[in-house]
């Protein structure tokens, strides 16, 4: 069967969203996640669509980010979201890499997690600059990133990235829909291209 | 809240390790063999084996497809003579020939995973006489990542045809999910398009001996298969009747299809390309049976004379034969909502929930369930009326 798209815990969502406010939570308390699923009631709906759009920024933030490595317990990466979600997604990279901490953030805030032994563990902290040295300074390895340096994962990337694509395949208006520039701002990336064939309309967004 | 220094100090009594083996590769021999995969479609990117995440995409290419996996050959060495293949021993326009060593693959997989480019890993490889050889290797890559790097991510390995019964079941324990890439619709279209494959052997059976061992052996994300779709001159319905075997008797989660298109050097070089309308029609197709259950009697009445798909919504075909009488969204079963065009499976659920609280009367709460209006309307009655305008539902 196709599951609905609201989940069980849609006031998580809701109350992760930038204009969610108190007043907000309190009128969700008695409404199911079929209530905002199903019902025309024009603040219902305003409320099913601030979840999708948490949903969406989570959903693409997960695939956006990107992650470096300094030293041997710490990657960190760039996120500066539009909703109230950072700490949501640093302990979505820290279970995934078990046992390393992992550092987002941006000019003002950072969220750090790490998990371990079935646990996270997250501070929220100033900017992402300032977290990062504190870290290095405590994990004493300010000296390591050399093999940073040597091992360029974004050109692995690249190479990989360019040799995926089938020009008699191309369709740049679902590559413009697929990768909204404002999405890949929001993980500090700027839109990749395919530089092979590429014309003038790929880099203007005209199909 | 921890402090930083306590983070910092749980770190380092970790033994865990975030940078894994030094990458370093050719890019040459990354762009080539990364290049051999482009043409195989996959989707499920989240391991069920450790989680259940929903699949995520990292990329796209400027073909609108997603780049989620490290989606790779081993080797592009092939002694295989498939005529639509440029890594075919009959392609007169070879590229250079290029291998990974499992240890190899392993650290380009870990490093991209690492720093979030990738969900895991999709190994496909050249083969031949030799597939058994190949295939020690595909395995050897994904029993490094598993057992000696504690890899979590997802691992999809093509199975070579030919490959043996006990590679294929240590293929299996280390895998989210195998496939054997079918090709084409029969063993008669496959000698067509390969000398040296043969249908029943190389691929079929070998599609059953993982249909087998999925009894003892846990594969979360299954087995599926893979066609090139109008190389051979295939009709539709070939194709249809070939996956309704796939569905039912092999059991395969899904079937992706890739519509034909001639590589230079390649035997098929001068053959039509297909148009990418067919390889979509067939995924709704695929999506109608599937999804939306619909039986294979009605599906039929989306084929031509001929047996091809028009580039129209087959399920739209299928209304105009078979909805003689609207369909009353207040009072039809799923079974009923579900084969009206604009109304799929979510809406359909949505419509059923709703009108258990409030009956349905106008446009606006028949769209706020998802149903594209303009769509249904023709297909639809509301308290009596139909109208294909649905003005007057609200009379």
């Amino acid at each position: 069967m196709v599951g609905l798209n609201i989940p069980e815990n849609f006031h998580f969502y809701l109350s992760a969203h930038e204009s969610c406010t108190e007043k907000l939570l309190a009128e969700a308390k008695g409404l199911t996640a079929e209530d905002l699923e199903i019902s025309p009631d024009p603040k219902i709906s305003r409320m099913r669509k601030m979840v999708y759009s948490v949903r969406t920024e989570i959903h693409r933030m997960k695939g956006f980010i990107r992650l470096k490595p300094i030293g041997a317990h710490m990657l960190y990466g760039y996120l500066k979201p539009r909703h109230k979600i950072g700490d949501y997604i640093a302990e979505r990279f820290a279970r995934r890499n078990p046992g390393v901490i992992v550092v987002l953030g941006h000019s003002s805030e950072s969220w750090i997690s790490i998990f371990l032994d079935g646990k996270i563990i997250s501070h929220h902290g100033g900017s992402l600059d300032k977290s990062l040295e504190k870290i290095i300074s405590a994990l004493n390895c300010s000296g390591d990133r050399d093999r940073e340096d040597r091992e360029d994962i974004a050109a692995i990337w690249g190479t990989y990235y360019a040799s995926q694509y089938c020009p008699e395949r191309r369709n740049i208006a679902a590559f413009h829909r697929r990768m909204p520039k404002g999405a890949l701002a929001f993980a500090g990336l700027k839109l990749e291209r395919n530089k092979n064939g590429a014309t003038l309309d790929d880099f203007f967004g005209r199909e | 809240m921890v402090s930083l220094d306590k983070i910092a100090h749980l770190a380092l009594e970790s033994k865990f390790d975030s940078l894994g083996p030094e990458v370093s590769v050719d890019p040459d021999k990354l762009s080539s063999l990364g290049a051999g995969t482009r043409h195989d479609v996959c989707t499920s990117t989240f391991s069920p084996k450790s989680h259940t995440l929903p699949g995520v995409c990292h990329s796209f290419t400027h073909d609108g497809r997603c780049v989620s996996l490290f989606k790779t050959l081993y080797t592009n060495h092939c002694t295989h003579q498939c005529n639509y293949c440029t890594n075919a021993s009959n392609c007169k326009e070879h590229s250079k020939i290029f291998s990974y060593t499992p240890e190899e693959l392993a650290s380009i997989t870990l490093a991209l995973y690492r720093s979030n480019y990738i969900e895991g890993l999709f190994l496909s490889s050249g083969s031949g006489r030799d597939e058994d050889t190949i295939m020690e290797r595909v395995v050897e890559t994904a029993r490094l990542l598993r057992c000696k790097y504690g890899f979590e991510g997802y691992i999809h390995l093509k199975v070579l045809p030919g490959s043996s019964l006990a590679l294929i079941q240590e293929a299996m324990e280390l895998a989210d999910r195998v496939s054997v890439n079918l090709e084409a619709a029969s063993s008669s279209r496959m000698n067509e398009m390969s000398a040296t494959k043969d249908y029943d052997s190389d691929i079929i059976q070998r599609q059953k001996y993982i249909r087998n061992l999925m009894k003892k052996v846990s594969l979360p994300a299954g087995q599926t298969t893979q066609l090139v779709v109008g190389a051979s001159g295939e009709t539709d319905e070939e194709i249809f009747r070939r996956v309704l075997y796939e569905y039912k008797e092999i059991g395969v989660m899904r079937t992706y299809y890739s519509a034909f298109s001639p590589q230079k050097g390649t035997a098929f070089q001068s053959r039509e390309p297909q148009p990418q309308w067919r390889e979509h029609r067939l995924y709704q197709m695929d999506w109608l049976y599937r999804i939306y259950r619909f039986k294979p009697h009605e599906i039929d009445h989306a084929f031509d004379e001929n047996g091809f798909l028009s580039n129209a919504d087959p399920k739209l075909a299928i209304a105009r034969e078979l909805l003689d009488s609207p369909v009353d969204p207040n009072a039809a079963p799923y079974r009923e909502l579900i084969r009206v065009p604009g109304i799929g499976p979510k809406s359909a659920h949505r419509i059923m929930a709703l009108r258990k609280r409030q009956l349905i009367t106008n446009k606006e709460e028949l769209a706020s369930t998802g149903v594209r209006v303009k769509r249904a309307g023709p297909f639809l009655k509301i308290n009596g009326w139909r109208d294909t305008t649905l003005e007057m539902w609200s009379a």
